[in-house]
């Protein structure tokens, strides 16, 4: 019988994986409905609708990798394995809402600004967050041994975190033109805009719930099947 | 205390005795300067004053990722890693030795670089030697802290010398932005803007703290 992993962790993620589906098909659907009510940008046509997107999904990928890193200084404090299992199934999923992000604002950029990438600070943390994210999986591929690459992961991902707020800093002081539109002000969206974007801001943290529920699942399983062949006696494999 | 001099004094000696790290770092570097200087041909002085700061860090950092792969190859090649990690010393303070020996490769190898870019550009840096120094200092603390930490990552790794490059390259953009801003201004004839220096200083201290907490996660048997 395999010993299933049972942490608050595992037993958390297993349990959220159906309601957060189904959340998140429920949101999904009214988010839809509003994005496609939401009035036309009168300058920027259709392509400004890309706001209920691409910032929704930058939250999840900082979110992700604020996961990562905070997972992993837990796993080297506690040394329990699920919190481990946690950071690496952040940085997966949210390496992937990363390059979402990435894609989906030249997209915007192209649209609104005429040019498809600047050097602003927004873009360039982002673009370096990507980069740190890509790094952290890259070491865990590369090094041998699952605790080691752990441990050293864990590390990287402290750093990397570190060096967002720096980097903002860092990149203020090269005088990166700030493109960006500068929000977050009551009412800054305009009339018609505040359902679709609060919806999709929700949708995005659901979907980036759910898809973790589901990866540290997985990896939950992982860990108990490689433990289990390792306590296996030989030729059970062949058997 | 002991452990950080007696670390520091172990590499530095062995590197004095084959010197090899230090001249492959200064070749490297030299190298990277004339290709720049290759890949920038008739620009006029006053351009080349505006570009030389990025160029000359771009040598800096290539020459630093270079020593620092090399961190702790000696170790490594002589199965000595377990030693280290072994050692009844505080694992931050291996890690102080160790970087503390890794900045002054690296600095031995920046005034070496700095005289041949000097010449390579026509620009004469005597001139701003002092404080241009201070500023390189700033910038290689910053570079040998978490360049000593990942070294030892990267060197129980698959592509180890791939590896540390892409750990450590993003990390160090706080690092590179404000020692170039403040090397642009020294060469321009001001002074370093105290938010360069204020940007070196507090990512220094990030660094050196994150690198020698965490390097007791990192040294293992």
């Amino acid at each position: 019988m395999m010993a299933i992993p049972d942490s608050a962790i595992d037993r958390g993620a297993r349990a959220l994986v159906l309601p957060t589906g189904i959340l998140l098909a429920v949101l999904t659907g009214a988010w839809l409905a509003a994005v496609a009510r939401a009035p036309v940008d009168a300058g920027q046509g259709i392509i400004a609708k890309v706001v209920f997107v691409h910032p929704p999904l930058a939250f999840a990928a900082y979110a992700g990798f604020m996961l990562t890193a905070i997972g992993g200084a837990l796993f080297l404090w506690r040394g329990d394995e699920a919190w481990d299992r946690l950071a690496r199934a952040s940085a997966e999923v949210g390496v992937l809402f990363c390059t979402l992000v990435i894609v989906t604002g030249p997209i915007w950029a192209k649209g609104a600004w005429g040019r498809w990438w600047s050097w602003d600070p927004r873009l360039t943390i982002t673009l370096l967050l990507w980069f740190v994210y890509l790094a952290y999986l890259l070491l865990r591929s590369f090094t041998e041994g699952n605790e080691r690459a752990a441990r050293f992961a864990a590390v990287y991902g402290i750093a990397g975190l570190a060096v967002i707020p720096l980097n903002y800093f860092a990149i203020k002081l090269a005088g990166g033109r700030a493109m960006h539109p500068e929000n977050l002000r009551q009412g800054s969206l305009g009339a018609g805009m505040g359902w679709p974007f609060a919806l999709g801001a929700l949708v995005c943290l659901v979907a980036f719930a759910h898809l973790l529920a589901r990866r540290i699942e997985v990896e939950t399983l992982r860990s108990a099947l490689a433990e289990r062949v390792a306590r296996a006696p030989r030729g059970l494999e062949h058997g | 205390m002991n452990t950080l001099l007696a670390i520091l004094w172990k590499d530095l000696v062995s590197e004095w005795r084959s010197r090899d790290r230090v001249v492959a770092m200064a070749l490297f570097s030299f190298l990277v300067v004339i290709v720049l200087h290759f890949s920038l041909p008739d620009v006029d002085p006053v351009e080349v004053r505006r570009l030389a700061p990025g160029l000359l860090w771009v040598a800096y950092v290539f020459a630093a990722l270079l020593g620092l792969n090399r961190a702790f190859a000696l170790e490594l090649e002589n199965e000595a890693l377990s030693a280290l990690a072994m050692a009844p010393a505080d694992r931050g303070f291996v890690f102080l030795g160790k970087a503390a020996a890794n900045f002054v490769l690296l600095a031995v190898v920046q005034f070496a670089t700095a005289v041949v870019f000097g010449l390579a550009f026509a620009l004469d840096l005597v001139p701003v030697a002092a404080p241009l120094a201070g500023i390189v200092a700033l910038g290689s603390l910053g570079i040998c802290s978490v360049g000593t930490l990942f070294s030892a990552v990267a060197v129980r790794t698959r592509y180890r010398e791939v590896m540390l490059p892409l750990l450590i390259l993003p990390l160090l953009v706080p690092v590179l932005l404000g020692a170039v801003s403040a090397t642009a201004a020294l060469l321009q004839g001001e002074r370093a803007p105290s938010a360069s220096i204020q940007l070196l200083i507090v990512t220094d201290a990030v660094f050196l703290v994150v690198s020698f907490l965490g390097f007791d996660y990192v040294l293992d048997e």
